[in-house]
């Protein structure tokens, strides 16, 4: 078995689209995330026993499914249930920000339950309207704790959007595959997808931790 | 919104689908067994001071949680075969596969819950004069498999869900099965729900009792 990587170098063009692919789904998928987890993480915070139910059973049923069956409920059902047309794209991106929405959601929880109460005590002690308290002195905290988390479930975004492959996207994982299924040389071309999607991922993963460290002495100060 | 649910074909391709959850459940299994113990091998390998072991398995743990599982899955189909010359079934390179991401991501948990265990108890080890084995086995693997419990737990359930990847390189699990019979029925929304809920009323329960081991534990740990 004789290695040749020369002849990626013709696909390169292919190559860089699929992942500017890829990164557009990201992109999407993170902020409408953070959008839909928030209203969703407000939901699950919510006294209105109805809202804290539904949402959180949104959330459980999010992260208790796998993506893939997600993916495929949304491509191929979504549209026949509502009687619509709807691109492949449209539904993948639908698809991973309802995901991704689910994710955030539960980081937005987990740092708006870390706040102290001695905070809203202070706040009716200083005599703050509700508003300014959510505002001025929840909201910053919470955002600033959720910061790691929320950078880690972009981390897991990426690695999830190559599912996208599986419903006809041309996204990297897809332009991969494809060129290895043309060209018949799957070591040389799935490696460097693996290579690409790494380059990416490891750099990610280490702003992660860095963040992560940066923000616990900020915390802790 | 006027879509006619007809549950029928779902009913009777039940047995089906059960068939493919016992496939997809075989491959959890094993898939953490392998993350299990490799993945706590990898982690006392990470303690070592020798770069030449230490190097590899950064290596490995960075490249396994820094690329989707799909392109590990895809690769281990296409080019171990080719690479190595082994010709071994789809289920089994699924199988090591995910059993090898589960080893990546355990590894860090492990690695975590190592480093919490109290210096004290090297040194207390040396006192007693247990060799290095012995060391790892009695005082070091029953506190890191405690602390580190809910974390792997909810490793195991993440690969449970990874699983059904598998069905992209033509393993017959839950997912596979639920998209072939999607096709051939043209019921899509009844079979494709069906298989979510499937999914969902496996996960549920064990995440929720993570919460439960996580309380457990760390009362267990107060005391």
């Amino acid at each position: 078995m004789e290695l040749d990587f020369s002849f990626l170098l013709e696909y390169s063009g292919v190559l860089w689209r699929g992942l500017l692919t890829t990164l557009q789904f990201v992109g999407l998928a993170v902020v409408l995330g953070l959008i839909w987890g928030f209203i969703l993480s407000m939901g699950r915070t919510s006294k209105n026993l109805f809202i804290y139910w539904i949402s959180t059973l949104y959330v459980e049923f999010f992260r208790g499914t796998p993506v893939l069956v997600q993916l495929f409920w949304i491509f191929f059902c979504l549209p026949l249930f509502l009687g619509v047309d709807m691109s492949g794209f449209t539904s993948a991106v639908i698809a991973l920000s309802l995901y991704s929405g689910a994710i955030t959601s539960e980081s937005f929880r987990a740092a708006l339950k870390s706040i102290e109460a001695s905070q809203f005590d202070a706040c009716t002690a200083l005599g703050l309207p509700n508003g300014v308290r959510t505002i001025f002195v929840i909201l910053p905290q919470a955002v600033l704790r959720a910061v790691p988390n929320l950078l880690s479930n972009v981390v897991s975004l990426f690695k999830e959007s190559a599912l996208v492959s599986a419903v006809g996207m041309a996204d990297l994982m897809y332009v991969g595959q494809n060129i290895a299924n043309n060209v018949a040389r799957p070591i040389e071309i799935l490696s460097a997808v693996a290579i690409i999607y790494f380059c990416i991922g490891f750099p990610l993963t280490r702003a992660v931790s860095m963040v992560e460290g940066r923000l616990l002495k900020v915390v802790k100060a | 919104m006027n879509y006619e649910f007809n549950w029928f074909y779902v009913k009777k391709a039940l047995p089906q689908l059960m068939d493919g959850l016992m496939v997809t459940l075989q491959l959890t299994l094993w898939a953490n067994i392998i993350g299990l113990v490799l993945g706590f091998i990898v982690a006392i390998g990470m303690l070592s001071k020798i770069r030449m072991i230490v190097w590899p398995l950064t290596a490995y743990i960075e490249f396994f949680r820094c690329t989707p599982a799909l392109i590990q899955l895809v690769w281990f189909f296409f080019c171990v075969p080719i690479l190595f010359n082994v010709w071994w079934s789809a289920e089994f390179m699924g199988m090591l596969a995910l059993g090898l991401n589960l080893a990546a991501f355990n590894a860090e948990a492990y690695r975590a819950a190592i480093q919490a265990i109290p210096h004290a108890h090297t040194d207390a080890s040396t006192a007693l004069g247990l060799n290095v084995l012995q060391r790892i086995i009695y005082v070091i693997l029953p506190q890191a498999l405690i602390l580190a419990l809910p974390v792997l737990i909810t490793n195991g359930i993440g690969i449970f869900q990874q699983s059904a990847l598998v069905a992209l390189i033509s393993v017959q699990d839950l997912m596979y099965e639920g998209r072939y019979i999607a096709t051939q029925t043209f019921r899509p929304i009844e079979t494709l729900t069906t298989v979510a809920l499937i999914y969902f009323a496996v996960s549920f329960p064990v995440s929720q009792a993570v919460t439960l081991v996580e309380r457990r534990t760390k009362r267990l740990l107060a005391s």
